[in-house]
């Protein structure tokens, strides 16, 4: 049996790479990975900008860039022109005895409230060095957007791998080398599961990549690679069931884009909607693997917290596979 | 006649597969996604520890005092369940680090407070009331928010300890260090004598309308670079664009009924998701107008891609790429205030500001402009992948 999976393992490595499809599912996740580690950091400083004149107090100009990216303007029509332009940038200009603040009036709420209470503060003279605050810190480095991003590409990676099976079947169909595996040794398990294992290797090597070159260094290997590999089963049996059912390209395509809601949906519910309406995506095994993953690449997972996604992930993917066994039968035979 | 007679022979053969259907079916999911899961009003999801380290009347107090003031309003009590956690802290300071180790766990129940914005009566944040510091800690820690100690010293004087995660620029952490220096009596007196000026007079598109342009441009016009693609793969492998080397018809006839094709399931799906959250708001003559365009132009970089592979599993790495760097410019719409030049340079970038200027009624000048660069564009790939085709007529 080992032996058979073998040789459809090796079947599947030996055409992908003639199809460049190893490179594609394991390269795709590291040039992300290596995307996300460049633009991490601009994503996270989203300090408000101001404009200011650079005829304003000297001072006033110092103290503002303690709170704010300030961008230096010869005239009140060079600072309003940027203001005007299509990024969030306010203004503070001097104007009588007191300071202006000037929007182009499609800003945040919250940038209005931000600019208006430093220039509160300034005219208060409130300053770091009289304060009575105490800061304390728990010494992260990894900010939350750039765990979010580096979820979200373990999750495309999977699909990745469920979306190449799906489109390696519906070419096989088309090449009419799917009967052919009916007049081998092989069983349509052997068959199956050999191009799972061939899909889920390579989208794991992608994945363990991708979180060293982000630098996820120190977390719980263990617990991703069991999140991981267990929300691939689902992928792969959805990317199985998508390439049988298809009878052409423009279908697997279609059901490609079908899938991305449940993952789409999971990743919002989770971090844009509130605790009381978590359950709607209870459903959706993704909806288990973001939550898990979030926990492990934030370092607060616990095994009891991992092992319960993990179960959850598990068993609606086997709950999938039961109910589509007949239909990949079928498409097998 | 002959683009005619080929676009609609198109049209019968999309409507006999499942394709054409799922698109329909996929924007009447999204619709009611956001008609029925996306609220209109932003939900205001910023979370806050607090600890009060003072007596439990004066505590209750002043939160009394914010509910008075319609600041304020209290929620449903809110369970955290504390796992055992090992941490450091560090002062910043006088860079002392502490370490600390909960070996217990346990779940608390806390006192929970919606903080609200008096002029709009939306949710800022929502502020859970802490029994003990340690606990601050442990939620602060594991829930990766805010924590916040208000001390009140035998004279009254209250000052505050933040637990910050470390993360944070410092510039947001200097904001920290001035927020409690003055009362906030004066801090309020002074901000309400602040004077403001907005340059323009701009409509804003709610928290649903603001997901309208995303979902028009990603799947809508973005997905058409992909579909045509899969159009033309799948015409591949059934042989049919050699066969137009022995038909009078022309290949540019064969593409242009193609992205036809493309169209009429972009405007329909787009239509189904636009018509009903946005009613007469948006200019539609120019909706439409950048709508075809946008998807033309994508569809033709989609033909000019398809014309250099042989099927899809090799043409996967160039259009998953492409796909990807297509959805950066998702970021600086949703984060304003990131917003680097070379981000601008994505085709997406203006395909996005776009939509929003038309769903907002607003810079028709901006969106006409950025109409005729895609025709332009569009065009230019077109012609190309004519070329292409042409020359290779499989491949």
């Amino acid at each position: 049996m080992l032996k058979k999976l073998f040789i459809v393992f090796k079947k599947d490595s030996l055409i992908a790479r003639r199809d460049a499809m190893v490179t594609y599912i394991m390269v795709i996740p590291l040039v992300l990975a290596l995307g996300i580690t460049l633009f991490a950091p601009g994503l996270n400083d989203t300090s408000v900008k101001l404009a200011m004149l650079r005829s304003d107090d000297v001072e006033h100009i110092e103290y503002m860039e303690q709170f704010a990216r300030v961008e230096l303007f010869d005239t009140l029509d060079d600072l309003e022109n940027r203001v005007q332009k299509r990024d969030d940038t306010a203004a503070i200009v001097p104007s009588g005895r007191s300071y202006e603040i000037i929007l182009q009036g499609n800003e945040l709420e919250t940038m209005e409230d931000y600019v208006v209470l430093l220039n509160t503060f300034y005219e208060l003279g409130a300053t770091k060095e009289e304060t009575t605050a105490q800061l304390l810190t728990f010494g992260r480095t990894v900010p939350p957007l750039k765990t979010m991003l580096v979820n979200v590409l373990i999750l495309m990676t999977i699909m990745l791998a469920g979306m190449l099976i799906a489109i390696s079947i519906v070419e096989e169909k088309a090449e009419n080398t799917i009967n052919a595996i009916n007049v081998t040794p092989i069983s349509q398990t052997e068959f199956v599961v050999g191009k799972s294992l061939f899909g889920g290797t390579v989208a794991m090597i992608g994945i363990i990549g991708a979180l060293l070159i982000t630098g996820y260094l120190g977390i719980n290997w263990f617990m991703i690679i069991l999140v991981g590999v267990t929300s691939m089963i689902l992928s792969l049996v959805v990317g199985f069931l998508q390439g049988l059912s298809s009878e052409d390209i423009m279908e697997a395509a279609g059901s490609v884009k079908l899938m991305f809601l449940p993952i789409a949906g999971s990743i919002a519910v989770y971090e844009f909607v509130s605790d009381n309406w978590q359950w709607t995506m209870y459903w959706s095994p993704f909806y288990w693997a973001y939550k898990a993953n979030t926990a492990i690449l934030s370092m607060t997972a616990d095994w009891g917290t991992v092992l319960f996604s993990t179960a959850m992930v598990f068993g609606l993917s086997f709950a999938v596979y039961l109910i589509s066994l007949p239909k990949i039968r079928k498409g097998l035979s | 006649m002959k683009l005619l007679s080929s676009y609609l022979k198109e049209m019968k053969i999309a409507a006999r597969g499942f394709y054409f259907y799922i698109e329909i079916a996929m924007a009447v999911i999204l619709l009611a996604i956001l008609l029925f899961a996306v609220s209109e009003t932003s939900t205001g999801g910023g979370k806050q520890f607090v600890y009060y380290d003072m007596p439990q009347k004066i505590a209750e107090y002043l939160r009394d005092r914010s509910i008075d003031r319609g600041e304020a309003r209290l929620a449903d009590p809110t369970h955290f369940k504390l796992n055992p956690a090992e941490f450091e802290i560090t002062n910043e300071e006088t860079g002392e680090t502490t370490a600390y180790r909960f070996n217990d766990g346990k779940t608390v129940v806390l006192e929970t407070v919606e903080m609200i914005d008096t002029s709009t009566g939306e949710l800022e944040e929502t502020v859970y009331e802490v029994e003990t510091e340690e606990d601050l800690l442990r939620l602060s820690y594991a829930e990766r928010e805010i924590g916040v100690t208000i001390v009140m010293d035998p004279r009254g004087k209250v000052s505050n300890k933040y637990y910050l995660q470390g993360y944070e620029t410092d510039r947001l952490k200097n904001l920290f260090y001035i927020l409690q220096n003055e009362s906030r009596e004066a801090v309020n007196a002074k901000k309400d004598r602040q004077v403001v000026r907005t340059l323009e007079v701009t409509e804003t598109l709610n928290n649903r309308q603001n997901l309208v342009p995303i979902f028009i441009a990603y799947m809508g016009s973005l997905m058409g670079f992909f579909i045509v693609m899969a159009y033309i793969f799948y015409d591949k492998a059934e042989g049919v664009i050699r066969a137009f080397a022995v038909t009078p018809s022309s290949i540019w006839k064969y593409l242009t009924s193609k992205i036809l094709v493309i169209l009429t399931t972009v405007v329909v799906s787009s239509s189904i998701i636009t018509i009903p959250v946005m009613g007469g708001q948006p200019n539609y003559l120019l909706f439409y107008v950048f709508l075809v365009v946008t998807t033309f132009a994508l569809a033709s970089l989609g033909l000019l891609v398809a014309s250099f592979f042989e099927n899809i599993s090799k043409a996967f790495g160039v259009m998953y790429g492409i796909m990807i760097s297509l959805m950066i410019p998702g970021f600086s719409y949703y984060l304003p205030s990131f917003d680097p030049l070379w981000i601008r340079f994505f085709p997406s970038y203006p395909l996005l500001q776009g939509f929003k200027e038309i769903m907002l009624n607003g810079d028709a000048g901006y969106v006409l402009i950025y109409s005729l660069v895609f025709l332009a564009g569009g065009l230019a790939l077109f012609l190309l992948a004519d070329v292409r085709f042409k020359k290779t007529l499989t491949v």
